[in-house]
């Protein structure tokens, strides 16, 4: 029976946009894939949600600064607030920028309660960091029993600090998690415990609002009806974790602790040797029928200093994860270390060697914290019956190292009518399964009402391209509440150059979720086949997908 | 004495010879990969042969490469496409192609980390589509080239569709950095099916063109496609 666990979440509100922002004050927004993903404070004031498109918050907000999503930038910037949790807590786990989740127990008790340790966390971060936009940072923080519990908590505590002008911690009552989870609605669900959003606005029309709702059904229920989600669904309503921990003996030494002989400070060989342990850690695991969710690594230097860090993936932790986590934890803490090593010493000179000798690592181990049963659905490493198949994916896992998980991605059926929003790119590591006929079933026989006729277009534009599109008489083209054209389109003007209209189909318009103003959209489609004379007096032909929204004429996709 | 030497050196040297003919002797069979049927005449050898390099430029550059790979990937090949900016994957499926053995890769545009990348694909992946940087440098193209043949691969070379660019599209203007094998270059004629707003974008009329160090004579086909 193991332990019971109190967790606590320390949240700071909009992460991305306040880092991003260049002072507290100005309304900006992080768009990522055209879609706003963070906002500040004072973007919200103009009623910018998140979900919503780019035009969208401009008309709403005309003043904002948009800036390009970077989570490269996020976590380097949340390292400063790491440090100086990890100060007072000395294992933390860090999911995402924004977002600290660390075991509460033992911290609790050394500074006096669940209260005063977060009113002490908070204290700390708030006179440790000088820069000044964080100086306006939302803090919330959440102590539960269990994760979803205690991220909710956390949320709750950082609006209640904003509107009280000072910090307020949530604690729930232990043991009592359960009765308060109850009367949450079921979108918590979606917002912290990455349910999507399909499922929710499902059990909202089932007429399950509540999470005690959820509760009441068995569990046998939910499992007929949404099979493993289901259950999943059951285990986090009633304040489970998401995923059924599993008990398996802990793996042998000498696959997850790797000393060096000699301090090594190249970063590579390190890495090396974190690829070597995770492969052979996950192949452990994976032969007991489990995979590992939760996963501690730690560094230890020759200056006896250590570095050691939660990580967390609820799906399962990858080799390919392992590896960047570590290769995060690395930097992060040799960033610290020079950091307070420049402080620290005054003579220059003398500090690179001595920088040098203390960053030479003896010691890497991987220690596995929660380890949850590997359901049929999952791959513990992906990849697939074939020859060919394991081939490529050692090749894709290759190229995801070289380049950066983001760079390598595959394609995942999300379903839409816009030729934008029916595929989403997803990052290959993230991938559950690659190489699986499964993860293509949902892809329905007939198109969504509304959707653009066969044949689509093979190159669509993920940021559209402004053009204007006039009639004869030089004047833009627009459209009628009545879906007509004003004119005939004569030329079309993208850049400096001009092409002249052969034909054109369409307007056909488009309204979709005007229940959700965040997501709503209005916006007018139009198919033109364009021709241009070039220099050499040859015609080319171009046909392109034209829509205007909230006033502005974009070319969203090209048919080469 | 020296008779018998004199007869081993001829006895060595006859044993080298039908070495020798033995290595020269290669399968005539041409491995290849299995095209779909509205494009295998397009092709000298009725598919894709390994190794080699087909390059699809002009208008419809992008949606014949995409119809080049579809039969493959569904017979079990994988698909990477490196450095394409903006594919449509809707219309990949119309197409045919297989998304769950396609991978999409996003390198640097510069030449050596863009031709790292590409030989990574290389080891593993059977068939790529790929747009070539401008600035890639002959070193670079060509150990990507050697590679390619070492690993029994195909290479599909297109282009980036640029809008607002004076220079036209097909890239006969640009430098050739790998030499193709076979060079398909496409422009289009007339789009069918719409018509002052009725209608919708269903057929074209497509000018193909089919030449490279391959190919014993430039043809030209006129084809219909529905994409």
């Amino acid at each position: 029976m193991p332990a019971p666990r109190r967790l606590a979440v320390l949240r700071c509100l909009d992460w991305s946009a306040v880092v991003a922002a260049k002072n507290s004050t100005t309304p900006c927004a992080v768009i990522h894939a055209q879609r706003v993903i963070s906002r500040t404070p004072a973007a919200l004031r103009y009623g910018v949600q998140v979900g919503m498109r780019r035009r969208h918050a401009q008309a709403l907000c005309p003043d904002i600064e948009i800036v390009a999503h970077q989570p490269s930038r996020d976590r380097t910037a949340f390292d400063a607030v790491v440090r100086v949790v990890n100060e007072l807590v000395p294992l933390i786990e860090v999911s995402e920028p924004g977002l600290i989740v660390f075991a509460a127990r033992g911290p609790s008790r050394y500074m006096g309660g669940d209260g005063p340790m977060a009113l002490k966390i908070v204290e700390a971060l708030k006179t440790s960091v000088a820069d000044s936009r964080l100086t306006a940072l939302l803090v919330g923080v959440g102590v539960a029993d269990s994760r979803l519990a205690a991220q909710i908590a956390s949320h709750a505590s950082a609006m209640a600090s904003s509107s009280a002008n000072l910090f307020v911690p949530y604690v729930v009552e232990p043991d009592k998690t359960n009765e308060w989870l109850a009367p949450q609605s079921v979108r918590v669900l979606g917002e912290f415990a990455s349910i999507n959003r399909e499922t929710i606005s499902l059990l909202e029309r089932l007429g399950l609002n509540a999470l005690r709702d959820v509760c009441a059904l068995s569990e046998s229920v939910l499992a007929g009806r949404f099979g493993e989600l289901g259950v999943e669904l059951h285990r986090l309503s009633r304040g489970d974790e998401q995923y059924p921990l599993a008990v398996v003996p802990h793996p042998p030494e000498h696959l997850c602790i790797e000393k060096f002989d000699e301090p090594v400070s190249d970063q590579q060989i390190i890495i090396n040797s974190v690829q070597r342990m995770a492969v052979a850690f996950t192949e452990y695991y994976s032969v007991h029928g489990s995979v590992c969710v939760r996963i501690v690594i730690s560094f230890e230097s020759e200056a006896g200093k250590r570095s050691e860090r939660l990580w967390y993936r609820p799906q399962g932790l990858t080799t390919s994860a392992i590896i960047e986590n570590a290769k995060w934890q690395l930097e992060a803490w040799l960033a610290s270390q020079l950091a307070s090593d420049i402080s620290g010493d005054p003579e220059s000179h003398a500090l690179e060697n001595h920088a040098l000798e203390n960053y030479g690592l003896v010691r890497v181990q991987l220690i596995a914290d929660e380890v949850r049963t590997d359901t049929a659905q999952q791959l513990r490493l992906w990849g697939g019956s074939t020859q060919t198949d394991e081939t490529a994916t050692q090749a894709i896992s290759r190229l995801s190292e070289l380049l950066g998980s983001s760079a390598v991605q595959v394609a995942k059926w999300q379903g839409g009518r816009d030729v934008l929003d029916s595929y989403e790119l997803v990052s290959a590591t993230h991938a559950q399964t690659i190489g699986s006929a499964s993860s293509h079933e949902q892809v329905p026989a007939h198109k969504w009402r509304g959707a653009l006729p066969n044949p689509s277009p093979s190159v669509v534009y993920s940021e559209p391209i402004q053009v204007q599109i006039n009639d004869q008489f030089g004047k833009l083209l627009s459209v009628s509440a009545r879906h007509e054209l004003s004119a005939s389109p004569v030329v079309v003007i993208i850049g400096a150059t001009h092409y002249k209209v052969n034909s054109w189909a369409g307007p056909w318009p488009v309204e979709e979720r005007w229940w959700d103003s965040a997501r709503s959209r209005r916006l007018v489609r139009l198919q033109l086949v364009c021709e241009k004379i070039t220099v050499d007096s040859a015609s080319q032909i171009l046909a392109m997908l034209a829509i205007l929204e909230h006033g502005e004429w974009t070319v969203a996709a090209i048919y080469s | 004495m020296q008779l018998d030497t004199k007869q081993r050196i001829t006895e060595l040297s006859i044993k080298e010879l039908l070495v020798t003919q033995q290595l020269n002797t290669k399968p005539q069979v041409v491995e290849r990969l299995a095209v779909a049927d509205d494009v295998r005449e397009l092709l000298p050898d009725s598919g894709l042969v390994r190794g080699r390099i087909v390059r699809c430029s002009g208008d419809a550059g992008l949606s014949l490469a995409l119809s080049l790979c579809s039969l493959a990937t569904q017979q079990g090949s994988w698909l990477g496409v490196v450095g394409v900016d903006h594919l449509g994957l809707l219309a990949a499926v119309e197409h045919g192609v297989a998304l769950e053995r396609t991978v999409l890769v996003h390198p640097p545009k510069t030449s050596r980390e863009w031709s790292i990348t590409v030989a990574a694909a290389i080891e593993g992946l059977d068939l790529l589509i790929v747009a070539v940087p401008e600035r890639l440098s002959v070193n670079d193209a060509r150990r990507v080239q050697t590679r390619l043949q070492s690993r029994r691969a195909v290479m599909i070379i297109v282009d980036n569709t640029v809008l607002s660019q004076s220079r036209s599209m097909n890239g006969s203007n640009e430098a050739q950095q790998f030499l193709a094998d076979v060079v398909l270059d496409t422009k289009t004629k007339s789009w069918s099916g719409v018509d002052k707003g009725a209608g919708y974008l269903q057929h074209r009329d497509v000018r193909i063109r089919v030449s490279g160090r391959r190919v014993a004579r430039e043809r030209n086909y006129l084809v219909t496609r529905s994409c």
